[in-house]
């Protein structure tokens, strides 16, 4: 009853806006909205969703009772084949959105629609259509191999025999884990372990993958390995995948869309590179010099933020000083020996947007 | 139906996997059946068969066969589930599109016959044919009584490894509920020692708590079918023993899949 919606990017009702309009208001504003770009179909549509948890204090049962609002009215949708990224710090209720998306967790009020189910409603119907990798955990049963393990999750999915072969083959192959196969699950190693979960997460041909911190205690090579498989995942397959983390490069690589989360709202729905543009424009420059640098007279908008040794550290807004002036003036400094211009880290740009938003 | 089955299957082979841990229990539990047997052979020393519920055969019979059968006792939930519950995993458990109920049943009841079947038939046939053939016929595991008394006492007892694998559910659904296995094993293990006729066979009992002990559910497990296999007179007859057993079966797994499906739905895993 969802399908057909418009596009993923008209759908990006900002959590603090309008919530009232409701869910078929969403639907037709997005079917108005911006022209030009192709029609996809929404897989995850949120409206105004709210939960609140009971937390016991005390400990003993005299204890009193606190609500603890986790989501306070959200709404998003994510169009089919899209891949959005959902950041925000600790405890801000990504885990509590990806959770009553997945269908384990019943909210206290809100709309929520994955392909045309209602996750905690449907919830067999709904399950058996999703693929869900919580990098905290294990899917897999530590006493089995992972060959038994996925054998028991074609029984549990109802995979016929031959659709089974073929997706074991693909994800064995795409996964390298022809090596671990008859190895039991608790003898894995974390990026072993990780690579086994995401294949199990993906024998049933999951029309949505959430993906919680997929990417979580890993080392290097097996982050990239999980960020090309998930980005083949979605170009081939068009699966539309949902992805908590809180490592930045993830959402780098990952996501042409970031909604970044924080007390229950949604702060910003945007591009990626939008809210790099917005959140912090500013440039930095490294200077190295062959003797001790002297004492630099820098124009209005540049300041030096570190001095170490023979280098410095200047820290610049190019819309109060273009970067060629900068070097400009910094080659005429006798002793000049290499410039390096660079963007922030996206850590600092995140911890930056954390911080505006922290009230 | 299938995921039920290899989920009975591959638990079953988990059980299977620990031949030590067999070894240790065997020697444990004829360990334990010597003591029973030495301290009703004292007992009956002075109080003779006849004004007894059980005569001394039947009551070192009775003990060899709850010696045999310890594992298949409901003494706490299932071990994954208990594992799952800890560490959060238990969210997977609810992303599986499978009727919890039975998914966690058919593991539990492969839990308790791949434990007990093998420990069952070892101790049995050394309580039973080999105690005899060393000369030790008068302390040892005896047949049935009849054929009809086989045949009852193995529905019987399939019945009564239903009942417990239902029990565990009740304890898994506990765990679910409190998010650790230690309440729930806190309360099983004395519970099914004590009313599944473990500690004292429950025919000896005083004979004012007797109809309420054969009508507690415990008492399906291992303590009706032994009665059967034994030939002991059961108030209402065999046909009133198996219809209490599923009774209890039908009351335990209609309340127990109702206390579940709150359960999930209130379920909140916290953290990440």
């Amino acid at each position: 009853m969802t399908r057909r919606i418009g596009n993923g990017c008209a759908l990006n009702v900002r959590g603090f806006e309008a919530h009232a309009a409701v869910f078929q208001k969403a639907r037709d504003a997005a079917v108005r909205g911006s022209s030009g770009m192709i029609r996809g179909t929404v897989a995850i549509a949120v409206e105004d969703l709210r939960k609140v948890y009971h937390v016991r204090e005390g400990g003993s049962w005299r204890g009193r009772t606190r609500e603890i609002t986790a989501l306070d009215g959200i709404s998003f949708s994510v169009a089919a084949g899209e891949i959005a990224g959902f950041i925000g710090p600790n405890g801000a209720g990504k885990s509590t959105a990806i959770k009553i998306l997945s269908g384990i967790l019943r909210p206290t009020s809100g709309i929520v629609r994955v392909g045309d189910l209602v996750p905690w409603q449907d919830r067999r119907a709904h399950v058996a259509r999703i693929g869900v990798v919580f990098g905290q955990r294990t899917q897999l049963w530590w006493d089995l191999s992972v060959a038994e393990g996925l054998g028991l999750l074609r029984d549990i999915y109802g995979v016929d025999p031959e659709r089974f072969a073929r997706n074991r083959a693909r994800l064995t192959e795409a996964l390298d884990l022809g090596g671990i196969m008859d190895q039991s699950v608790r003898q894995l190693s974390l990026g072993q372990r990780m690579r086994a979960e995401i294949a199990a997460a993906l024998l049933h041909d999951p029309e949505v993958l959430i993906l919680d911190e997929p990417t979580i205690g890993l080392d290097a090579p097996s982050k990239l390995a999980v960020r090309a498989f998930v980005r083949d995942l979605r170009r081939e397959r068009g699966t539309t995948v949902l992805l908590t983390t809180h490592d930045m490069h993830d959402i780098e690589a990952l996501a042409e869309r970031v909604i970044v989360i924080g007390h229950g709202r949604i702060l910003t729905d945007s591009p990626f590179q939008d809210l790099r543009a917005t959140t912090l424009s500013e440039r930095i420059l490294e200077a190295d010099f062959v003797t001790e640098p002297p004492v630099l007279d820098l124009p209005h908008g540049a300041t030096e933020t570190m001095r170490d040794g023979r280098s410095v550290t200047i820290t610049f807004d190019p819309r109060l000083v273009p970067a060629q002036v900068l070097v400009a003036q910094l080659s005429a400094v006798p002793g000049l020996d290499d410039l390096r211009i660079g963007r922030p880290a996206i850590e600092e740009i995140i911890t930056r947007f954390y911080a505006d938003h922290a009230t | 139906m299938r995921a039920y089955l290899s989920a009975f299957v591959l638990q079953g082979r988990i059980g299977l996997r620990y031949r030590i841990a067999v070894a240790a229990g065997l020697v444990a539990q004829l360990w334990f059946g010597a003591i029973t047997l030495m301290a009703y052979a004292s007992v009956y020393h002075h109080a003779p068969d006849a004004h007894a519920p059980l005569t001394l055969r039947q009551a070192m019979t009775y003990t060899w066969l709850q010696q045999s059968l310890f594992r298949l006792l409901p003494i706490g939930c299932l071990p994954s589930v208990g594992d799952a519950a800890r560490t959060g995993a238990i969210v997977y458990d609810l992303l599986r599109p499978v009727d919890m109920w039975a998914w966690w049943l058919s593991s539990s009841l492969a839990w308790l016959v791949g434990a007990a079947v093998p420990r069952a038939i070892l101790l049995a046939a050394i309580a039973g044919p080999l105690a005899a053939l060393l000369g030790l016929e008068a302390w040892s595991l005896a047949p049935p009584v009849s054929m009809t008394a086989a045949i009852l006492a193995l529905v019987s007892f399939g019945l009564g490894a239903l009942i417990s694998a239902t029990i565990v559910m009740w304890w898994n659904v506990l765990t679910a509920r409190t998010l650790s296995p230690l309440g729930a094993n806190a309360i099983a293990v004395p519970l099914s020692v004590l009313l599944s006729g473990m500690l004292l066979p429950l025919p000896l009992y005083p004979p004012w708590a007797q109809t309420l002990l054969l009508l507690q559910p415990f008492a399906g497990i291992t303590d009706i079918p032994i009665r059967l296999y034994l030939g002991v007179a059961i108030p209402g007859g065999a046909g009133t023993a198996i219809v209490i057993q599923i009774v209890w079966l039908a009351v335990l797994t209609l309340f127990g899949r109702a206390w579940m499906r709150r359960t999930v739905d209130r379920l909140e895993v916290q953290g990440a």
